[in-house]
């Protein structure tokens, strides 16, 4: 059985272009009331589980509407619940975890990832098995990721912290979640273990498709494999490099599991991402206006990531 | 320079090759160690005692003591197992059929705007949890549905399904029209064609949507912290009290997390070979 075209195959697209749609042709009697009765109840429920949200969202957004003080919506008050996001110290912190968050967790992802690819892209028989390893962490629960990373590098008894106290001794003891850049750095060390090893398989399956006469005629040539790596595989790994980019921004903006199991935001408000922020301002304050409107700030984010992220996948078709 | 070529490798070259060679074994081990030694550490403290837990030593009395103490009291995480598997399955059973049946509109049928729709289904997973949290809870609060399973079942739908309807195009536009062709000339009206003919050769295609789904809905760990309280808690908010005075209790967490981790770690060797894919459209959400 071939592999499912979800998407563009990362693999391939940048080699082969994907075979041309057939000609349309009435191949056989499409009956519209079957098509409406089959694809309805999918959409009933999209509309209920996702347009509803985002409509009932955008409406409370504009409304003063604290839980704490009345169970039904207050008044409208215009945009001042997103002018508000723009003049609050917890909105402008939380915006700029966030973006730190993105830049640390992404570069470290993606030269761990790369890493990982260029060790065991030959195929030797430690290295095929290596690569079925590879799955697994990115199926560990969020939860488990947080609380193992928080576990290994607890001062005391973590065996990473330990670790890392006996090869560089001034570390014995560092307390990672206690301090504000290694609390983030923690955090996203224990979505780099998750992700890293999957984009790895990503890059793999990429190296595997450059062909091997063109890195043999390189070195004929008198190249240096760094000069291979810079002036063949990069430029190749690239579309698969940016897909995956964009595939670790997008998750790295939504993150929240590990803050609530690592840091709980701290110290200070350090490790409060964006999610975390629209979570503390709706289920614990309960500012359900408020929060609506810093959620809808996150929504436009997103739709900017979503319009590159179809673009990229559109442009196979 | 001709006559250096030699089929015999030089001393040097050998020696310097076996060197990379062992350089090369060195670094996929330390590969193997950064992506297994997490789940490995996880995995020993789970059969370790309160003290051992403590200590990094590799030696220790195991004990399956952690494993009854998760499923006793105060914390009960037996009754949450029991939800979780509810949760998931249920949620499972509701995608994939509906799933299945747009999924087949979208590929087999031709209709106007079937392109922008199913655009559309893709853009729904770019939804920021955080949006669809809030009138979920207020709505559920109004219909008393907060800390029920059916909460979460209906707010997993939102993700699940619209995954599940992309990643199912994708296997039904790999399926030949060919065979379904034959059928029709055979006599068979559409709804007999899907059901002996398309839907068996899909199968696959459904099992590795359904553990997706199943994954996604097992893992989740949001929705769950906010729409539950008490009686409908998942595995994965369970963990949170499973908490001393000193934070977590450590040996009872990796019992738990064991419980959280094996199905999904035994499914995902299952449907490895769709997994890189599948999270390219799945690990938006």
């Amino acid at each position: 059985m071939e592999l499912p075209r979800t998407t563009p195959d990362l693999v391939a697209d940048s080699v082969a272009a994907p075979a041309a749609p057939a000609a349309p042709r009435p191949w056989r009697p499409q009956s519209p009331s079957l098509r409406w009765l089959m694809l309805g109840p999918a959409l009933l429920v999209i509309l209920a589980t996702v347009i509803y949200p985002l409509v009932a969202s955008l409406i409370t957004s504009f409304r003063d509407w604290r839980l704490i003080n009345s169970p039904v919506p207050g008044p409208f008050v215009g945009l001042a619940n997103y002018t508000r996001a723009f003049t609050d110290v917890g909105f402008l912190n939380s915006l700029g975890v966030s973006a730190l968050y993105t830049l640390i967790s992404v570069t470290l992802t993606l030269l761990t990832g790369l890493a990982i690819a260029l060790t065991l892209a030959k195929p030797t028989r430690l290295n095929v098995f290596a690569r079925t390893l590879l799955i697994f962490p990115f199926a560990v629960a969020p939860v488990l990721k947080g609380y193992s990373w928080r576990f290994m590098l607890n001062p005391e008894y973590g065996v990473y912290s330990k670790m890392l106290g006996e090869v560089f001794s001034p570390l014995k003891g560092y307390v990672w979640l206690g301090h504000e850049f290694s609390a983030l750095v923690s955090i996203a060390m224990s979505e780099i273990w998750g992700w890293a090893p999957l984009f790895a398989l990503m890059f793999i399956g990429a190296l595997g498709a450059i062909p091997a006469e063109t890195t043999e005629a390189a070195r004929v040539d008198g190249a240096t494999g760094l000069q291979i790596f810079r002036r063949i595989t990069l430029p190749l790994l690239a579309p698969v490099i940016y897909i995956v980019a964009l595939l670790k921004i997008i998750s790295a903006v939504k993150m929240f599991d590990q803050v609530a199991i690592m840091t709980g935001g701290g110290p200070g408000d350090s490790t409060q991402t964006l999610y975390f922020f629209v979570y503390h301002v709706a289920f614990r304050t309960l500012d359900l206006g408020y929060a609506s409107a810093v959620s809808y700030i996150i929504v436009a984010v997103m739709a900017l990531l979503a319009t590159l992220y179809v673009r990229t996948l559109m442009r196979g078709d | 320079m001709q006559g250096a070529v030699n089929h015999v490798p030089q001393p040097r070259v050998r020696a310097r090759r076996r060197l990379a060679q062992t350089g090369e074994v060195i670094a996929t081990l330390a590969v193997i160690f950064f992506v297994t030694f997490p789940l490995l550490w996880m995995i020993l403290a789970a059969f370790k005692n309160q003290i051992d837990v403590y200590s990094t030593r590799l030696l220790f009395q195991p004990t399956l003591d952690n494993f009854r103490a998760v499923f006793d009291n105060p914390v009960r995480l037996g009754a949450h197992v029991w939800v979780s598997a509810l949760v998931s399955f249920l949620t499972v059973a509701i995608t994939i059929p509906l799933g299945a049946a747009a999924s087949y509109v979208m590929s087999r049928h031709r209709f106007r705007g079937r392109d922008t729709l199913f655009l559309l289904i893709l853009i729904t997973q770019f939804v920021p949890a955080v949006v669809v949290a809030i009138p979920f809870f207020t709505l559920f609060r109004t219909l008393n549905l907060i800390d029920t399973p059916w909460a979460l079942i209906i707010v997993y739908l939102s993700f699940t399904l619209p995954y599940a309807i992309w990643m199912l195009r994708g296997f039904f536009d790999a399926l030949p029209v060919e065979i379904e062709e034959a059928s029709f000339i055979d006599g068979c009206n559409e709804l007999q064609t899907l059901r002996y003919v398309t839907l068996p050769l899909i199968m696959p295609g459904l099992l590795v949507a359904a553990v997706f789904a199943f994954i996604s809905a097992w893992n989740e760990f949001f929705f769950a912290l906010i729409l539950t309280r008490s009686d409908a808690l998942t595995l994965p908010v369970t963990m949170q009290t499973i908490s001393g005075p000193r934070g977590p209790m450590w040996e009872q967490v990796a019992a738990a997390g064991m419980l959280v981790m094996i199905p999904i770690l035994v499914m995902s060797l299952f449907i490895r070979r769709y997994f890189v894919e599948g999270i390219t459209v799945g690990a938006v959400k």
